[in-house]
């Protein structure tokens, strides 16, 4: 990966240990061993700033973004949570992205650094309370409840840590539904306003953060913006875990600096016909296109693509498009919550549309509707859910436009493949009545 | 009609107005839901209408009240208005009525104070709005007599009909209601079906390929979640690269 130059001098108040390497910040190779006191021993104590309010200025020059995929100032976040009521800190670990491993994989490597920028984060807003939410999978449950123990007996945290378990299923990420399910709720996102900023868990005004984020803030509180600064691009610093799928199936979790070419994190030089960037609300780019572009909104967002979540996945030559799109498609039209219209009545008839016409010689007037319907769904929901399907939907017509005219006149480029794209198992029957 | 017939009849003209227009409150609200509306009317039109037929049966009601007390044909002191089993006159069913009265009045003190009571304290005493209903027709049949016989004895009972129909609506609705978490499955499974059967229409030979994709990809689809999970703990215990299993 990117390793650029070392550090620069270390700001008066920060920590007088000098960061090692740029990269990788987060995720050290081969885990972190010796638990809490090893984190220490390398990264230093927790920089406690004593008070409320005296971070957020570091975090504002250090330009950090959150990473959970809608790139929101972290700053402006943290600030407008502290000048509320009794705030609540939350650590968004659901990862309900089905493509992506960086948050378990993070919460596995370095769960100290998360807790660490928790209390940080917690401090900087005057929180009374930090809960931290994992994905049901369970891979970070038991290992967490040690670190927290660790951390207890040696006095480390402030404010105790709850830790909580997502429900599962596409929108649990989302942050309005999370606060939903921690308040007891269905745990389907929320119209806002009001903001979980402004009224979240328990009716307190509530910071959600990815745990990546976190991290990066508990690494700023220590060395300072201008070490944070040191990599990435000057309008996007720092660095961002990516979980990128390679077209031979293997997948990894990798740490990049923010304005990585992609062709350095995917290999594009095969047989690959196809990137998919930003997960299952992402953009599909032809693999020539995505070749010239880098990881960063400022490279992507021409394109109509985003880094979201650092999510990235080369298809091979060998599938077709069109039946991975609708299969992931159909996947997320079942994860509707079911509560607003648009969401409810049109992911479902775009889906059957896409599997017609990833079928072989669908009617010529299916590509037609499902423009009509993906310009009736988008823009219209209490959360982004329709929208960011419809964009993929709206992607992958552009880029299998080829694949699209094999399939009207009755060919296909891989008839019956085994899927390539994973989507979790469908968990919901169909069932009429009431439960 | 004299001086003193007019107060009497004016208490009953307005008593079977306030219970007309108190029927009409209660079946717009048992009808109108979150799903359920009125043909014809958007959903703020309703809430309106529900509104001022409200007020305007509150109005009734204060005058219906006003001229039994003010009618000298019958003793009904001040207090019996508002205190239930005060009234020296049939004092069980004016008492119901004097109940019916409180209710109404509390329910549009909370409705003027929603904003400072919050939502749901007020949505608990407007539920209170169904036990009016009841109280009021009950109040009507046993207090005059007029109710219960001729045209006003049908007029009730056609009242006390609409809203058991309404009733009986609003519970067959609900019983066959979805959940919202399997809405979207439901939506999908009716538009798939519709899909295949229109696809079969224009082709009848690529219903068969598309029931075949269908099968095909319901069995991966199995597979799949193992193999996600798989990948996840891979992902998780930073091993690298995550192989993926062999075939795939």
């Amino acid at each position: 990966m990117t390793v650029t130059s070392p550090a620069g001098p270390v700001p008066p108040g920060l920590s007088a240990r000098p960061p090692g390497p740029a990269l990788p910040r987060l995720l050290p190779p081969g885990g972190r061993p010796g638990g809490l006191a090893g984190h220490l021993a390398v990264l230093g104590p927790l920089p406690y700033r004593g008070g409320p309010g005296r971070l957020i200025a570091d975090v504002a020059a250090s330009g950090l973004t959150g990473r959970g995929g809608a790139a929101f100032p972290v700053a402006r976040k943290l600030a407008a949570v502290a000048a509320g009521r009794r705030p609540v800190v939350v650590g968004n670990g659901a990862e309900s992205e089905p493509l992506s491993g960086k948050d378990a994989a993070l919460l596995r490597a370095a769960p100290h650094l998360v807790l660490d920028g928790l209390q940080l984060a917690a401090e900087a807003v005057g929180a009374c309370r930090a809960i931290l939410a994992v994905h049901p999978g369970g891979y970070a449950g038991g290992a967490l409840t040690g670190a927290l123990a660790q951390r207890q007996a040696a006095g480390l945290d402030r404010v105790p840590v709850e830790l909580a378990e997502a429900t599962g299923g596409f929108l649990t990420g989302q942050e309005t539904a999370l606060v939903s399910a921690l308040n007891g709720g269905l745990g389907r996102p929320a119209f806002t306003p009001p903001r979980v900023s402004e009224r979240g868990v328990g009716g307190h005004p509530t910071l959600v953060q990815n745990v990546e984020t976190l991290s990066h803030l508990a690494l700023i509180a220590r060395y300072g913006a201008a070490w944070f600064r040191s990599v990435g691009t000057g309008a996007e610093p720092g660095s961002m875990l990516a979980t990128a799928w390679q077209a031979d199936g293997r997948a990894a979790v990798t740490e990049a600096t923010l304005g990585t070419p992609l062709g350095r994190l995917l290999d594009l030089r095969g047989p690959v016909q196809a990137v998919l960037v930003g997960g299952y609300h992402g953009t599909w780019l032809p693999a020539g296109q995505a070749a010239g572009l880098a990881l960063s909104n400022a490279s992507l967002h021409p394109a109509g693509a985003a880094a979201g979540a650092g999510v990235l996945a080369a298809l091979p030559a060998g599938r077709c498009g069109l039946a991975e799109t609708a299969r992931v498609t159909r996947y997320l039209a079942l994860a509707s919550s079911g509560q607003c219209g648009p969401c409810l009545n049109g992911l479902p008839r775009i889906a059957a549309g896409l599997a017609e016409l990833a079928g072989a010689r669908p009617r010529p007037t299916v590509i037609h509707d499902l423009e009509r319907w993906a310009g009736l769904t988008s823009g219209r929901g209490a959360c982004h859910h329709p929208d960011g399907t419809v964009r993929f939907v709206r992607s992958a017509l552009v880029t299998f436009a080829a694949e699209t005219a094999a399939h009207a006149a009755g060919w296909c480029t891989a008839p019956g493949a085994a899927p390539f794209l994973l989507v979790p198992a469908d968990q919901t029957a169909a069932s009429g009545g009431r439960r | 009609m004299t001086a003193d017939t007019a107060l009497w009849y004016a208490s009953r003209a307005t008593g079977v107005v306030c219970l007309l227009l108190m029927t009409a409150v209660v079946l717009l609200g048992i009808l109108v839901t979150r799903q359920g509306r009125l043909p014809g009317l958007p959903r703020f039109a309703v809430t309106g209408l529900h509104r001022n037929l409200s007020l305007l049966a509150v109005l009734f009601l204060v005058i219906h009240v006003l001229t039994a007390i003010l009618d000298p044909f019958v003793a009904i002191g001040l207090a019996a208005t508002v205190v239930p089993l005060a009234s020296p006159y049939r004092p069980v069913w004016i008492g119901l009525g004097a109940v019916a009265f409180d209710l109404m009045a509390a329910l549009v003190l909370t409705s003027l104070a929603r904003a400072r009571i919050g939502r749901r304290a007020w949505r608990a005493v407007h539920w209170l709005a169904y036990a009016c209903w009841p109280l009021s027709l009950a109040h009507g049949l046993g207090s005059s007599g007029d109710l219960r016989s001729g045209p006003l004895l049908w007029l009730s009972a056609a009242c006390a009909a609409a809203v058991a129909a309404a009733l009986a609506v609003r519970a067959l609705a609900w019983a066959g209601q979805v959940p919202p978490a399997s809405r979207a499955a439901a939506e999908l499974a009716r538009q798939e079906a519709a899909a295949r059967q229109q696809a079969a229409a224009a082709r009848p030979e690529a219903a068969v390929r598309q029931e075949d994709l269908l099968a095909r990809r319901q069995a991966v689809l199995g597979g799949q979640d193992t193999a996600l999970a798989r990948h996840h703990a891979a992902l998780a215990a930073g091993t690298g690269l995550a192989a993926r299993e062999a075939g795939r």
